[in-house]
């Protein structure tokens, strides 16, 4: 529909400039771009790009979309994700944070356009969620929509947004299939997938609890559980672990003393809790309510925050992964965290910096390619390398399924104060993690098209 | 039943061939110029030209007059529409107004009305891309499945009445909720929806063509930049669709049948004593409002086509929207439905994105700034209105209108509210217009002959 709109803006903007309607047509079959005719125009106008998706920005503001879970399991980390957001389109604004160090960035928006938002609800929900998406690219014209949590909620809304060539910047969705099979590209990721936390954890659980052990599952069922339990069980199988048996328990689950009571404590060595937000933070207390911490080793592939505070000291020992952590110490780390502290009173959590990070690499592309015209910013964002994003290490966002080859951090559990409830244990380096582009998750990407 | 009420609503079948003597003797035959207005809107070919006009009007109406009106306010087009909620509007309304069907004239509560919108939504999904993905084979099919589905919940249903029917749907509507959350994973996707449909273009037009689009590649030229080239081949159908739906439920309700639906709504009993079969009358009702919400679901399917189908539409709070929709606009009117459905979807999908900043000015210094977030309270704005409408307007926002159009006639009366709920009702034809249709005798006597055999 965008599209459409879009050439017919187009159009009329030719007929202006005095082109008869016939000399319009004839420039669409020049362009060559094959396939609809319709949208191979010569960038009329005056423009140098075509038009496409939400593309030309019109006016002197650019609108980005805040799409975060506001209600729903996911919600409290939503409501840090829109700190995140908030704070970096504060920043792009008026300067501060990374805007003061990164080159390509200055205060005064992006690309001399003051960065405007919306923001919706996703209610953890892919339905609700896409409809707020649809209202952000039709009613506000937004050049960019970034959100997540919830990889069902990210893989809805970035098909959507390859289909309107609108761009889509991941904030945390950790399901295998984001830039796998559901892979699109108008849609790039910088937070590492279930596969990287499985060949990370794998390891480490081996040298911490011996081998041969029986391992038991229970998992959010839908896409990201469904690919943690199949990444855990591929990379701990292939260890000599053997996995007794996986079970989904539905997303939004409150009471979850059922399926913990049909865990075999005589055989289960290892019991993987592949639940997130408010699920875990259900899920894991609930656990050590029933005593299996004394009969096995608890392991929660993804950290979160809400999780973490709900269990108490039933953390300490539990081993996960997490993106990153307010504590480290480089200079992109401690400004953001400076500026969050200022803001809000309290340290952020790693979803605030993916969706802070989210939306200064998408600026930062815009101001590289010198337009908002998005196949010139993705391909600026593809193959980009950078280390000034608060890991304190290179990541580089592959250009073959836009996933970030990057470290991933293994933790345990360790609550020591507030905000802070997890010793670091290794920074696994993107060596030990990373895959092939026609390996694990990325054999079954296939990218789609720019235009 | 008496004969009368029959013959009134099948004379609106000759009333709409020769419209123009019959309004123009129908003007000689009764009062002021707002019941001559009343009377025509319930003219079978006022309100179908109506309704056309009013679904053309719809996107132009959110999108660029709400766009207008927001820039004046606020500057912004915050308040807008966009395109793409009025095709949902639409399939959301088609739903509702086969809902008021059962709820506001056989007055069945169901709360299970999910259930038919979801398995028509997820069968036109699955045969778009198992079948055919032309549109209207999608929609056809994903109406056809729902009867025979509905014969089963009704028949097992409606054998309750009251709270236990609502029940009763309910519970069979999370049945299949959970059917297609779990075990039936293999077939919907579970969680993870059911996401790779299939549209092909209809006609030849890819459905997110607009008419401006259809223009410029036939002829090479634009239109003018009028909003209507905005609409787009999808809209267009959906809007072809609600015309149908808005077009049957007027048959359904003004004819003989319809009106022992009502009579059922108002007193069970009495309907049993005249010697009709109680059970088989509702369960018609429940299965037509079933089909209807099936028409609805399966055209969602085809505006959801990128987004795909997700559990949430078998989920029981789709079955309560229904039934808010409803209300909200009015049960026991055509135009009620349409009416809540699109209030409710404003507010659900434009409200929501609302943020104010408040304590602005000296008050940001004792209170600091806070921002007023609609987002993740939508559903309690969705209830104050809801509350505000229904406390006020019994009848709804439709209630509500009319009500301001009689007080702006200055001529009316008593109570608004149950003045108007009375118009809506079937029977109110007025005298003067059997009498100027003398011709028409001869289709009731075979209508009722129809009728008749349902009778026995």
């Amino acid at each position: 529909m965008t599209r459409s709109d879009s050439r017919t803006r187009r159009d009329v903007l030719k007929g202006a400039a005095g082109a008869a309607g016939i000399a319009g047509l004839a420039g669409c079959t020049q362009g060559g771009d094959g396939g609809d005719g319709g949208d191979g125009g010569g960038g009329g106008g005056g423009n140098q790009y075509p038009s496409i998706g939400n593309f030309p920005v019109e006016g002197d503001e650019v609108v980005i979309g805040f799409n975060v879970p506001q209600s729903g399991p996911y919600s409290a980390e939503g409501q840090d994700e829109l700190r995140g957001y908030n704070l970096a389109k504060e920043h792009l604004n008026n300067g501060g944070g990374w805007v003061d160090q990164w080159d390509e960035l200055s205060s005064g928006g992006i690309l001399d356009k003051t960065v405007a938002s919306v923001e919706g609800d996703t209610g953890t929900n892919p339905e609700q969620a896409t409809q707020q998406a649809r209202r952000m690219i039709n009613q506000d014209n937004a050049m960019m929509i970034s959100g997540g949590s919830s990889s069902a909620v990210a893989i809805a809304v970035q098909k959507l947004c390859q289909e309107q060539k609108v761009q889509f910047q991941c904030c945390l969705t950790h399901s295998n299939d984001t830039t796998g099979k559901s892979c699109v590209r108008y849609s790039t990721r910088e937070v590492f997938n279930a596969f990287m936390t499985g060949a990370a954890l794998a390891p480490i659980l081996n040298d911490e609890y011996g081998s041969n052990l029986n391992f038991y599952q229970l998992y959010a069922d839908y896409t990201w559980g469904q690919t943690v339990q199949s990444s855990m069980n591929k990379f701990l199988t292939e260890s000599g672990w053997s996995q007794i048996d996986s079970v989904p328990t539905p997303l939004d689950t409150s009471d979850y003393s059922s399926f913990l009571s049909d865990v075999p404590r005589e055989e289960t060595d290892v019991l993987i809790l592949a639940h997130y937000g408010l699920d875990a933070a259900n899920s894991l207390p609930q656990a050590v309510n029933q005593g299996l911490d004394e009969d096995m080793e608890i392991v929660v592939p993804l950290y979160n925050r809400l999780m973490a505070k709900a269990s108490g000291e039933a953390i300490n020992g539990v081993f996960g992964t997490v993106d990153w952590n307010w504590q480290y110490d480089n200079p992109a780390t401690n400004s953001f965290v400076e500026a969050y502290k200022s803001e809000h009173d309290r340290n952020p959590s790693y979803t605030a910096r993916l969706a802070y990070n989210a939306t200064m690499q998408y600026a930062a592309a815009c101001e590289r390619a010198g337009t908002f015209y998005p196949p010139e910013v993705l391909k600026e964002l593809e193959g980009h390398t950078y280390s000034n994003a608060g890991l304190g290490t290179e990541e580089e966002l592959r250009a073959c399924d836009h996933q970030a080859m990057r470290p991933v951090q293994v933790v345990r559990g360790n609550v020591q104060g507030e905000d802070e409830f997890f010793e670091l244990v290794n920074q696994t380096p993107t060596s030990e993690v990373e895959y092939a582009c026609d390996a694990g998750p990325a054999a079954q990407c296939n990218l789609g098209p720019y235009e | 039943m008496s004969e009368a009420p029959t013959d009134t609503a099948a004379a609106e079948g000759p009333a709409r061939t020769d419209g123009g003597t019959v309004t123009a003797s129908d003007a000689g035959g009764s009062g002021t110029a707002l019941e001559r207005l009343v009377e025509l809107s319930k003219r079978e070919s006022v309100v179908v030209i109506g309704s056309a006009i009013a679904l053309l009007a719809l996107p132009v109406l959110l999108i660029d007059v709400l766009g207008f009106v927001s820039t004046l306010l606020f500057g912004s087009t915050k308040l807008a529409g966009y395109e793409g909620l009025s095709a949902l509007v639409l399939a959301f309304a088609i739903a509702v107004i086969g809902f008021d069907i059962l709820l506001g004239y056989t007055e069945l509560l169901s709360f299970g009305h999910a259930a038919f919108f979801g398995v028509a939504a997820y069968t036109a999904g699955i045969v778009s891309t198992q079948v055919s993905a032309n549109p209207l084979v999608m929609v056809f099919i994903g109406i056809v499945v729902t009867a025979p589905l509905a014969v089963v919940i009704g028949f097992l249903s409606i054998r309750r009445s009251g709270v236990y029917f609502a029940v009763l749907t309910l519970t069979f509507g999370q049945m299949l909720y959970f059917y297609a959350l779990g075990p039936g994973a293999w077939l919907t996707g579970g969680a993870n929806g059911l996401t790779d449909l299939q549209a092909d273009p209809l006609f030849g037009f890819a459905l997110s063509d607009t008419l401006q689009d259809i223009y410029f590649d036939m002829t090479g030229s634009l239109l003018l930049d009028v909003p209507f080239a905005r609409l787009s081949v999808e809209y267009l159908l959906l809007a072809a669709f609600t015309l149908a739906a808005i077009w049957l439920a007027y048959r359904i309700i003004n004819s003989p049948y319809g009106l022992i639906l009502s009579a059922i709504g108002e007193n069970e009993q009495r309907v049993d004593f005249v010697g009709l079969d109680v059970f088989r009358y509702k369960l018609m009702a429940f299965v037509i409002s079933a089909m209807f919400a099936g028409a609805g679901g399966a055209l969602f399917a085809v505006h959801e086509r990128i987004a795909g189908i997700y559990p949430g539409t078998l989920y029981w709070i789709t079955s309560g929207d229904f039934v808010i929709m409803a209300v909200l606009g009015g049960t026991g009117s055509i135009a009620g439905p349409f009416l809540g459905a699109l209030v409710f979807e404003y507010i659900s999908n434009v409200v929501s994105s609302l943020s104010f900043v408040l304590f602005t000015g000296p008050l940001k210094g004792i209170f600091g700034e806070f921002t007023l977030n609609f987002g993740s309270i939508w559903r309690l704005v969705l209830g104050g209105v809801f509350v505000l409408v229904v406390a006020k307007f019994p009848d709804g926002i439709r209630g509500a209108i009319s009500s301001a159009v009689e007080a702006a006639d200055g001529r009316l009366t008593g109570s608004g509210g149950g003045g108007s709920a009375a118009d809506s009702e079937v029977d109110v034809d007025p005298d003067p217009e059997p009498e100027t249709d003398g011709g028409a005798t001869e289709r009731p006597a075979s209508r009722d002959e129809e009728t008749g055999g349902e009778r026995r």
